[in-house]
């Protein structure tokens, strides 16, 4: 919403002597100042920690990622230990940087045994631009973004993950299944029958 | 022939001790006061990185990596610079800012020894006037940075420098006059020993000579809200543009030990130098008696000392306070705060100060 800045703001007298606003503004400041400064008193003697310092010592600390973020992507390994992967190709075709690679595999009609699995999954990180397109594009329910940001390394080719890293279960992913769930019916998606 | 030798002798203590403390503790530590401070006036948490064997000290250990990264920086200076000049600029804008130090007494007279002991390194009797000489020569360290950099932004800021540290040395001058024709004395030891007396301080004598002093003295110092010469967002980084390594280090030395003198000539002009109200050196002195005359006299001494560099310290963070409070002038703005009303003010001021003082002669 646009908003316009009075510019012309009328000064009374007051404000405009200038010397009792600098006062102001430095009581706000110090006032700030002593607040962190002596806020560790009541926390150590085991009140409740009151200094409005919220910054994060970030490798020591990590702040917990809202449901809708998206890291890097994993695959849903089911209670069977199966891969809900089936290897359609969809999320391969809908990938802008076409950073997957699948490889499928397939059983010749034997009943009662899985169809249709990934023989291999590898998913190029350094190439990877977290879309979540892979995510929309599952009917299976079988990748997911996770809230994992923290990967590096030295060499290029340890980027490649393949689908023994990728594995993530379902149990550890059921927060982000009921997002993903909410998100397609809310789109009005083809919404899962599971 | 004993005496000259131990007068030296006392010279150089004093000396080593005023480097010690601007140069080797206030200019350094400064550099870490200012992000801790800054950061717990806005709620964060601050520099606190370096770490040796997980130790991290506050971030302390920043100082350190500073120092070691501008030791090992490389000296660039750019094509078409003057390199004379160039080089030769950060030591002219360093060496007034410590010299300045020379005249600021840090405690009174004392016997130790049998010997009289002054607390300031050179007691002139023009203390004053030598403070506002060498501190108006560093004008040219910052002009000269500019000029010989060959860089349009270092140009505009050292013009900017000049103008600003021109227009509010009248200012801050005329102001000191208020200063001076109360007291009736340049020297500073004498200006410090008047203020034992409570109701003789600065601040009560000179309440508005006070703040139009602190005014010009930061502007003189070109921080924020005076950083005009330097105002990262429209020039770079103004004079020092071209700077790097232990050159631009020296700039910022220089800023931080200018902060020690302006808050250690604001402690000596209108805050009781090194007294503490309502106790008098004779007092304090006899307090202590029991350890003998000398004995009682050290002591004195270093509690003078104290409470003159816990003055400034407190000086310090004012400044450090209204350098993270305030936002920048506008260059119109900062000329007509000097010209049009810091001028004329101190120049009322003087002329009312000239009034009391003959209606209460």
């Amino acid at each position: 919403m646009a908003y316009y800045v009075d510019r012309n703001v009328k000064m009374t007298w007051w404000e405009k002597s200038y010397l009792p606003e600098i006062i102001r503004g430095m009581y706000i400041t110090s006032r700030h100042f002593f607040l962190n400064l002596f806020g560790f008193i009541p926390f150590l003697l085991g009140q409740k920690k009151e200094r409005p310092i919220f910054t994060v010592y970030y490798p020591e600390q990590t702040v917990k990622y809202p449901l809708a973020y998206r890291g890097r992507p994993v695959l849903a390994v089911n209670e069977k230990g199966n891969y809900n992967c089936v290897a359609c190709g969809l999320c391969e075709a809908a990938c802008p940087a076409y950073c997957i690679d699948i490889i499928p595999g397939s059983n010749p009609g034997k009943q009662n045994e899985l169809e249709r699995w990934p023989e291999e999954f590898t998913i190029d990180m350094s190439i990877c631009i977290f879309c979540g397109f892979c995510e929309e594009a599952c009917p299976e329910e079988a990748i997911f973004m996770s809230d994992m940001c923290e990967f590096n390394m030295l060499d290029r080719k340890q980027m490649k993950y393949n689908k023994e890293q990728l594995a993530v279960s379902t149990e550890d992913l059921k927060d982000r299944i009921e997002f993903t769930r909410q998100m397609s019916g809310k789109w009005n998606y083809s919404s899962s029958s599971r | 022939m004993t005496d000259i030798i131990v007068d030296l002798i006392i010279t150089l203590v004093k000396i080593g001790f005023i480097l010690a403390v601007t140069v080797g503790f206030f200019a350094p530590i400064l550099t870490w006061v200012e992000r801790k401070q800054s950061a717990i006036m806005q709620d964060r948490i601050g520099a606190n990185r370096a770490d040796i064997m997980g130790f991290r000290a506050l971030g302390l250990f920043h100082i350190l990596a500073d120092a070691l990264k501008m030791f090992t920086k490389e000296d660039f200076i750019p094509d078409g610079a003057d390199k004379v000049m160039h080089t030769l600029s950060p030591i002219i804008a360093l060496v007034p800012a410590i010299i300045t130090f020379a005249v600021v007494p840090f405690g009174g007279q004392y016997t130790l020894f049998g010997k009289e002991v002054s607390l300031v390194i050179s007691d002139l009797d023009v203390g004053l006037l030598f403070v506002f000489a060498i501190a108006s020569l560093a004008t040219y360290g910052y002009v000269i940075a500019g000029w010989s950099s060959n860089n349009n932004w270092s140009m505009l800021g050292s013009m900017r420098t000049a103008s600003q540290m021109i227009s509010y040395e009248v200012a801050m001058g005329l102001t000191i006059i208020g200063v001076l024709m109360v007291y009736g004395t340049m020297r500073l030891t004498e200006i410090g020993a008047i203020q034992e007396n409570f109701f003789r301080w600065g601040i009560f004598l000179q309440p508005v000579g006070f703040f139009m002093f602190f005014t010009a003295s930061i502007a003189e110092n070109k921080r924020i809200p005076f950083d005009n010469p330097e105002a990262e967002s429209e020039l770079v980084a103004g004079y020092f543009t071209e700077y790097s390594g232990l050159k631009f280090g020296m700039f910022f030395m220089a800023e931080f030990i200018e902060m020690v003198t302006i808050a250690a000539l604001i402690t000596l002009l209108f805050f009781g130098a090194w007294h503490v109200p309502f106790l008098g050196t004779a007092t304090l002195i006899s307090l202590f008696d029991f350890l003998g005359a000398t004995g009682s006299n050290i002591v004195a001494m270093l509690f003078h000392v104290g409470v003159f560099f816990a003055k400034v310290t407190f000086f310090i963070w004012v400044q450090m306070t209204i350098r993270w409070t305030l936002p920048r002038f506008r260059y119109d703005q900062i000329m007509n705060l000097g010209w049009k009303i810091l001028l004329p003010l101190s120049l009322a001021n003087i002329v009312v100060t000239g009034i009391i003082i003959l209606a209460l002669a």
